[in-house]
């Protein structure tokens, strides 16, 4: 029974990891990855890892939830409706793809797994708390720091306001025809090469 | 066994009717008619006859299953709560299933906001996002926090710890701030930026007929399983003398649905950027400082 589900789920993580390739939205990307890790941790409800299997659901929700705000912010596909391709590099991808798979698989097959089954009475969340403020304090630290870092830069480059002013003070949007005026909003005074001057300013 | 998991769907339909007639009696209070104990029956049975209209090349996939995502997580976030003894769906990591079925919600209100393929709905989405995020960061404080006395993460167990004294008397600011984030999952009144009438119905205003009613009926599931959820956390669940248990629970259930409802209408909803800065500038340190304390209690 438990491996009949454990199958289903990896199953179910590995379509639906898939269809972050060949969906058309970074939306739909974002949250089909996002199923992909809740089956995952789904796998880790049933291999009595309770927390860390429910845990990764809510992180995943709020993390893909926040990525697909800035992955559609910052691949000017505005709303993430637009279809767009997901894929690029084809040959180059499907060659590394390829290559991890079988780096992979390969070291998963050679690798001596230990046979230390869990019993629904072991107290994971105590041993997870030894774990993360033991011996591997430094690893989680690390990457603790890292992963806010990451969280800041981003914030820093999608935020209008800064140290030195707006970030598109003097930005002009492209032109509607070959050199005419911009799409938009009309630049602030002082901005772009071109100067035009409407009434009302 | 069979008892404790059917007390899920009694308690929803129970508390969705409680919740949408709360609702309709709100009014009252400022001397605007209020509707009886039908109007909210009469209201859905409406909205069920109605002929659903299509927006242009929307998701129909995510606009389907928004709605019933949104249920399902109100459904799973109340079957954590303990009825008597045991809950429903009784795990050691209880509170972690609640949380999950919080951060999904985000999800579920984004999706049916972007599915239509509509400009209100879409900004809805997006307001609703960019509030709903930061309100997450609290809401673990205060769950972490109510944990802390029962040292588990079981709702059960936290239940137990309040046998002596309920979590309301030993962390109130933590019963505060939960306020705000049943306010936000549930979109209602200074949190309603999903689906606020200053955007014209956000992300449901380009639905109609069943699934409005749909939509409708899950807000109302979602205000009564986070109800029944902050009772268990601070009001100490079924424990109560005299009563049955899930009597006691359903008491106060009903009464934290009216806290939440009389809040929702009586608090005005401001802009969202300032929305946004209450929430890290103010919400955030407190919550923090409020686990602080509450470890600190704990401790000692």
């Amino acid at each position: 029974m438990v491996n009949v589900v454990v199958i289903a789920l990896i199953l179910f993580a590995v379509w639906t990891g898939w269809r972050v390739f060949r969906v058309d939205s970074m939306v739909r990307a974002s949250f089909s990855l996002m199923l992909s890790f809740i089956a995952v941790g789904g796998v880790g409800v049933v291999l009595s890892m309770p927390y860390i299997g429910v845990a990764t659901v809510f992180m995943m929700a709020v993390e893909m939830m926040a990525m697909a705000i800035f992955m559609v912010a910052f691949m000017m596909n505005p709303a993430g409706l637009n279809p767009m391709m997901m894929v690029h590099q084809h040959k180059f991808s499907v060659g590394a793809g390829v290559l991890a798979w079988l780096g992979l698989s390969t070291a998963v097959l050679s690798a001596e797994l230990p046979s230390a089954p869990v019993t629904s009475e072991q107290r994971v969340v105590f041993d997870l708390g030894i774990e993360l403020l033991g011996p591997s304090m430094l690893i989680f630290e690390t990457a603790g720091v890292t992963l806010l870092a990451t969280m800041v830069g981003a914030v820093i480059l999608s935020s209008r306001e800064g140290r030195y002013g707006h970030a598109d003070h003097g930005s002009r949007p492209p032109g509607l025809a070959e050199g005419g005026d911009p799409a938009g909003r009309v630049p602030d005074e002082g901005g772009g090469h071109h100067h035009h001057h409407h009434g009302g300013h | 066994m069979i008892w404790l998991l059917l007390t899920v769907p009694v308690t929803l339909a129970v508390g969705v009717w409680l919740a949408a007639t709360f609702d309709r009696l709100a009014p009252a209070l400022w001397g605007a008619r209020a509707g009886g104990p039908v109007a909210a029956l009469r209201d859905g049975a409406l909205l069920l006859r109605r002929q659903t209209v299509r927006t242009e090349a929307p998701d129909d996939l995510n606009r389907r299953l928004a709605p019933v995502v949104y249920l399902a997580l109100a459904a799973i976030g109340l079957s954590v709560v303990p009825v008597t003894h045991a809950a429903p769906i009784e795990s050691p990591v209880g509170i972690v299933i609640w949380g999950s079925c919080e951060a999904l919600t985000i999800i579920a209100v984004f999706l049916h906001g972007w599915s239509p393929n509509a400009p209100f709905p879409l900004i809805g989405a997006y307001r609703y996002a960019a509030i709903a995020l930061p309100v997450m960061l609290p809401s673990m404080f205060v769950l972490i926090a109510a944990a802390l006395p029962a040292e588990s993460l079981s709702v059960t167990a936290i239940v137990e710890s309040q046998r002596e004294v309920w979590n309301v008397v030993r962390q109130p600011l933590g019963l505060a701030l939960f306020l705000l984030v049943g306010l936000t999952l549930t979109q209602r009144g200074p949190f309603d930026f999903a689906d606020g009438a200053d955007i014209a119905g956000g992300t449901s205003a380009e639905d109609s007929g069943a699934g409005r009613a749909l939509w409708q009926l899950a807000r109302l599931a979602m205000l009564t399983a986070f109800s029944a959820m902050a009772a268990a956390l601070f009001l100490g669940g079924p424990l109560g003398p005299g009563l049955p248990g899930p009597v006691w629970l359903w008491l106060k259930t009903a009464a934290i649905m009216a806290l939440t409802v009389l809040l929702g209408h009586g608090i005005a909803r401001t802009t969202p950027g300032r929305m946004l800065t209450l929430l890290w500038i103010v919400a955030l340190p407190v919550s923090f400082l409020h686990l602080a304390v509450s470890g600190g209690l704990a401790l000692w």
